[in-house]
């Protein structure tokens, strides 16, 4: 059963070299603020953007979203070194490839927590698998360091040269989506993504677009996504929430076995022509859970924004 | 990014060695290769008499300059390698592969063989073809196996539906596991992954041009290089397929212009609305007025590479379609003096 704090349905991908763009995220609705060193940061701006990390960390939070800041891993000196601080929840690591990257990572990570006063092994990693090799080997990254909480496949679309089919969909994504959601559960990770299918590119799609990459996204195991623009975070936060039909159907239903239970009337429960298994209700009861952790999650982003008392979880 | 050992492979025929009207017709075909086959279309009696007309077969092939490449029986794979391994062939086409060994064993094979028959070392490469389940399992064993192979598919056709007991034309796509496992193997290896995105197909049909057609433009479109078939019907339709249009030559070059533009602006990506563009006489996107998929295009140095790649290809087409017009002529024109 998540916790309300560890609703992460929007990620949204704001350049750290983009003032206009961290001044306007909070008020995004993001559940997640990542703040990006990597490709959306030209060369010349790198040393800029690790500079402006630190204020940065502190300013979007405004909106009640955790920060994870994304990092380069042939820069993973610097990034690191400008990303490890306190309110920092994690780390993308964009393009990983090997297990070798993780450890690499986790030792900086290490050595950075204790320097600064950080919790030890509090700060998370998201393995962003985007190449070939880095899905092929997306075992052994996924089981490289407890610190990896979250696996995802980015822009792997474009890293990878991926184009869309004659049918909309993307060349390689449903294999790919698959196989990461596959591994994700075999190994305990956040599996971050959504079914984007053309002209959605790179994490970067209309509202609508993003609502229905979303929606199926979350039909076949995704949690939460990525995404580039601040109009994506709605949709993105609706899409992965259960609608309100599905919730009071999964209310009904576990009333409905409660009640049979109570009674001691059956050993089979039917309701709305499903036979119903423990097993089942307890999926239902989890829709219920997720639901009720979304709001609160919404509730404490409106109160953060707005500046009223946050209220506790 | 081109292989440095990249051969065009956009149009192939693959024929019985032994059906010699078909062998002593394909050179004027326009084929990017011919493929001969010893293996399922040359019965068993006749394995013997089909190595022995190899040698001699390839200089036949190659008039028109198209590349000759065998497909060689799995279970006979020793024989049959002596048999094909002689100057002017490229490719050998090995069946069925199902583990790492079997690869390495041919590397051997044709390392000593290439060196023994003057054959530049490294010359033949070979076409580690994936049809059966232990073959999927082993994809990435096998693709890794030699630096011989340098495109790696498969994964789907007859075989793989034999494999696995299923009907091959059901209008759906069968195998996107198996496919799936190929082409992250290939890709993770950096080799020319052999693939095409699913185009449903209930008929079975190998000598349809426009079907033909429009499974090479789609494949193209979707980074692929790589085609072949059965029938002469397919030959053309399959090089114009593969190879880019005026259009989209021209959208290349738009594309690299305004990737020069963002590259000063110190910005990763714009977005650009095509439809507000006035048309000038340089290159100019591709038009969106029957595909609203098109309006909107994205500017970044995935389109440019994109966009680069797609101009390299372009040349590698012109100059093999010349390369191949040139041969048919000295074909021809040398059959004029003689009947002269």
């Amino acid at each position: 059963m998540p916790a309300a704090n560890q609703i992460r349905r929007s990620w949204l991908l704001v350049p750290a070299s983009a003032a206009p763009r961290i001044a306007s995220a909070p008020a995004s609705g993001a559940d997640v603020i990542i703040l990006d060193l990597a490709e959306f940061v030209a060369e010349p701006n790198k040393p800029d953007a690790r500079d402006a990390v630190p204020a940065a960390l502190d300013s979007v939070k405004a909106g009640g979203a955790e920060v994870f800041v994304r990092i380069d891993p042939q820069l993973m000196l610097a990034d690191l070194n400008a990303a490890i601080r306190p309110g920092v929840a994690g780390v993308v690591v964009s393009r990983l490839e090997s297990a070798a990257q993780i450890a690499e990572a986790a030792a900086l990570i290490d050595r950075l927590e204790s320097q600064r006063g950080l919790l030890p092994n509090s700060v998370e990693v998201v393995a962003s698998l985007e190449t070939a090799a880095g899905n092929h080997n997306g075992f052994e990254i996924a089981t490289a360091s407890p610190r990896v909480t979250a696996l995802t496949l980015g822009r792997a679309d474009l890293a990878m040269d991926l184009r869309p089919e004659p049918s909309g969909e993307i060349h390689l994504m449903q294999y790919l989506m698959q196989r990461l959601i596959t591994l994700a559960a075999a190994t305990g990770k956040l599996p971050l993504g959504a079914w984007w299918r053309a002209p959605d590119r790179g994490l970067l799609a209309t509202p609508e677009n993003t609502l229905a990459a979303a929606q199926r996204g979350r039909a076949i195991g995704f949690r939460g996504s990525m995404c580039v623009l601040d109009n994506q975070v709605a949709p993105l936060n609706d899409g992965f929430t259960p609608t309100a039909a599905e919730v009071a159907e999964a209310d009904a239903i576990q009333s409905a076995y409660a009640a049979a239970v109570q009674s001691g009337a059956a050993s089979v429960v039917h309701a709305g022509g499903r036979a119903l298994t423990p097993n089942l209700v307890r999926q239902y009861a989890q829709v219920s859970a997720l639901a009720a952790a979304c709001a609160i999650r919404e509730e404490f982003k409106s109160a953060a924004l707005s500046g009223r008392p946050i209220p506790l979880p | 990014m081109p292989h440095p050992h990249r051969r065009l492979k956009r149009s192939g025929l693959t024929m019985p060695i032994v059906t010699d009207r078909f062998i002593s017709n394909a050179w004027h075909r326009g084929c990017d290769f011919i493929n001969m086959d010893l293996e399922d279309s040359v019965p068993p009696a006749l394995k013997g008499y089909a190595r022995s007309l190899v040698r001699r077969s390839i200089p036949v092939v190659n008039k028109g300059g198209a590349d000759a490449v065998c497909r060689i029986n799995h279970d006979l794979m020793e024989a049959d390698l002596d048999a094909v391994i002689w100057p002017g062939m490229v490719h050998v086409n090995y069946p069925k592969a199902e583990y790492g060994h079997e690869i390495r064993r041919m590397d051997e094979i044709i390392t000593r063989l290439e060196r023994e028959r003057g054959i530049r070392p490294g010359t033949i490469a070979i076409g580690a073809n994936i049809e059966t389940a232990v073959g999927v399992a082993n994809a990435y064993e096998i693709a890794s196996a030699s630096p011989r192979v340098r495109d790696f598919g498969g994964a789907s056709g007859y075989d793989m539906s034999r494999d696995l007991g299923v009907e091959m034309f059901v209008g759906f796509d069968q195998f996107v596991y198996g496919k799936g496992e190929v082409e992250l193997a290939a890709r993770a290896l950096n080799l020319e992954p052999r693939a095409a995105p699913f185009t449903p197909n209930i008929t079975g049909s190998v000598s349809d041009p426009d079907r033909a057609f429009a499974e090479a433009d789609a494949a193209r479109q979707c980074g692929f290089r790589i085609g072949g078939g059965l029938h002469p019907f397919v030959v053309e339709p399959q090089n114009r397929g593969f190879t880019p249009n005026d259009a989209e030559i021209s959208d290349a070059h738009w594309v690299l212009d305004e990737y020069r533009k963002l590259a000063v602006s110190n910005e990763t990506w714009v977005q650009i609305d095509t439809q507000s563009l006035t048309p000038g006489d340089g290159p100019g996107p591709l038009d969106s007025s029957d595909n609203p998929n098109l309006r909107h295009r994205v500017i970044d140095r995935y389109e440019a590479a994109r966009a680069a790649e797609l101009l390299e290809w372009a040349r590698l087409c012109a100059d093999r379609d010349r390369e191949k017009d040139e041969a048919i002529a000295r074909v021809r024109a040398a059959a004029d003096a003689d009947a002269t």
